[in-house]
């Protein structure tokens, strides 16, 4: 069984990857939070894999001893052996790093990646998702107070003002929710 | 809060025309001309906009560099090389543009063993006294600091590479793992020396401008297809640069730029930590942290990035190259920074090469870099 240590010090939450790969089989023998308490887990676990978060402050001490190393670790990072830019920015995009021992070959290492990816991803998803709602949410605002504006200023029903709003952005080429962001700016300047 | 993807980027351009350019820099006080290039509006004089992107590890400035992300960095002079040979990590043409700093940099020791070497007992015998073989950091493998450390060592007759263990903390984390004990000593990057004395973990024992006087530092650092896709903005920038740099020479702009440096989203710790060693404290003997001096500091020399690769030879990072001078030539951007510097009135030098004397006496002028690196009594005894 792989045996693979996690650094976890940034504001990521990479530690939830320890219950994703204890799942998918992998012995996650510790999660360390700074330079100083890498190197004594590497030097007293010795472990097969450590996955660290791109942004960690950490990554120099790996990288140290991957060159100067004997047993220790050496980053294989995950695009070391495919240098199309897309699949590195993919890599540094998702956000995590791999650094395995020089005995792991690639095959072996490719699932640990898969799984560190796939919970990267959904992650990222997951927050899309919730950006993607907030941003529903304040274009509805908008709407609202643009329509609320149609309606006070020329008398058109709700329905009405709503239908101008579309009519405008459909000849503008524009999002409704921008249409209304102009209306609002413009009413604010005429009072 | 990350991202899956990068933020992706209308073909470096902004609304108003003019070239965004990504740049990356690490926290340090030698970060300080792209701080000012971008607070004094230099970018806008050559007709492009720089981003800055504070970047927590040197490896992340090399990967986002080769993703992309990054267009430049303010980058170790090694960390360039490092790259260009794969040394460890991933590979690929690497170009320094400029060289933005020369000195700047100190090892601590802490205050235990600053007191014995300043009793005057040679340092080979107060680290033999250790009560265990002592374990000095530095920033990165290929980095300067790396180099400086194990230079400044090997000249009093101690092999860094079996005497002592080398590890990598990051200079933020260098002055607890000293307090704690982890540490013995360290060098890096200014303030990371002043804030050990400050904090009374340990003392600065030698600035790296003793080591070897006006040694080149941090350098302007892309991708060599960034200078071939794109030599305007690559020129562009470097004049940028090259504007800020000189503007750092007085000592009032650096007490201004102390102030920026100091700032959270900088390095985030009091100017007063800052300003002394920004403005060469007189205290420490060697040559001062230096910007531009009419120039004579920016030019890439070949002899500077030779003497990285010899360095590599010596400690066994590399094998038989086939030639180490041509990797140079590839790397450092001769001509571009020749037009760059034309174009500002400023003056370059006839040789691409440069004579130093290093603290052991020996002298390197960038000829015969094999031989150079064979000639050290201290160095690996076998190649990589």
């Amino acid at each position: 069984m792989l045996r693979i240590l996690l650094v976890n010090d940034t504001d990521k939450p990479i530690g939830e990857l320890r219950e994703a790969l204890s799942r998918a089989g992998y012995a996650v023998v510790a999660e360390v939070d700074g330079a100083a308490a890498l190197l004594r887990a590497v030097e007293e676990l010795s472990p097969d894999v450590v996955i660290i978060d791109t942004e960690s402050p950490s990554r120099d001490t790996l990288e140290q001893l991957a060159v100067m190393g004997h047993a220790a670790p050496r980053p294989v990072v995950m695009f070391a052996d495919r240098s199309e830019p897309q699949a590195i920015r993919d890599a540094v995009g998702a956000g995590v790093t791999a650094y395995v021992v020089d005995q792991v070959t690639a095959d072996r290492l490719a699932p640990i990646i898969e799984v560190a990816l796939v919970r990267f991803e959904e992650e990222a998803r997951l927050r899309k998702r919730l950006a993607d709602a907030e941003q529903r949410l304040a274009d509805r605002k908008l709407i609202d107070r643009a329509k609320g504006i149609l309606m006070d200023k020329r008398g058109l029903s709700e329905t009405e003002a709503y239908e101008t709003l579309r009519r405008q952005a459909m000849r503008q080429g524009e999002r409704i929710a921008e249409v209304a962001r102009q209306l609002i700016a413009m009413a604010d300047l005429l009072g | 809060m990350f991202q899956l993807f990068p933020p992706h980027r209308v073909a470096g351009s902004n609304a108003s025309g003019t070239t965004v350019l990504r740049l990356g820099y690490v926290p340090l006080t030698d970060c300080a001309p792209l701080i000012v290039a971008q607070r004094m509006g230099f970018d806008e004089r050559h007709g492009i906009t720089l981003e800055l992107h504070r970047q927590p590890s040197w490896a992340a400035v090399r990967d986002k560099l080769l993703s992309g992300e990054l267009d430049a960095a303010h980058a170790l002079y090694g960390l360039v090389y490092g790259v260009q040979l794969g040394l460890g990590g991933p590979q690929a043409d690497m170009a320094v543009l400029m060289t933005l700093n020369r000195n700047g940099q100190a090892i601590t020791l802490s205050a235990p063993l600053a007191t014995a070497l300043a009793s005057g007992r040679p340092l080979r015998e107060v680290l033999a006294a250790a009560p265990r073989r002592p374990v000095l950091a530095h920033t990165f493998p290929t980095g300067t600091h790396a180099m400086w450390l194990y230079y400044w060592l090997a000249a009093q007759g101690i092999h860094p590479l079996d005497d002592v263990k080398s590890v990598v903390i990051p200079p933020p984390q260098m002055n607890d793992a000293l307090a704690a004990g982890v540490l013995d000593g360290f060098c890096a990057g200014e303030p990371w020396n002043a804030i050990a004395e400050a904090e009374g973990v340990g003392r600065t024992v030698i600035a790296s401008g003793e080591i070897w006087p006006d040694h080149p530092e941090k350098v302007l650092a892309c991708r060599r297809d960034f200078v071939s896709a794109r030599p305007h903005a690559a020129r562009a920038l470097t004049m940028t640069l090259l504007d800020a740099c000189c503007w750092l020479d007085d000592p009032a702009h650096r007490a201004e730029a102390a102030g920026w440096l100091s700032c959270p989203n900088c390095i985030g710790r009091a100017r007063a930590l800052i300003l002394p060693r920004l403005l060469g404290d007189s205290r420490l003997p060697g040559a001062p942290l230096r910007f531009f001096g009419d120039g004579e500091v920016n030019y890439p020399y070949l002899s500077d990035g030779l003497w990285f690769l010899s360095q590599y030879r010596r400690w066994g990072l590399l094998g038989d190259l086939p030639n180490l001078q041509a990797i140079a030539t590839a790397i450092n951007q001769t001509t571009l920074y020749r037009e760059a510097a034309a174009a500002l009135g400023i003056n370059v030098p006839d040789s691409d090469h440069r004579t130093s004397v290093l603290i052991d006496g020996v002298a390197w002028d960038g000829r015969a870099p094999e031989r150079y690196a064979d000639g050290f009594a201290i160095r690996a005894t076998e190649h990589a």
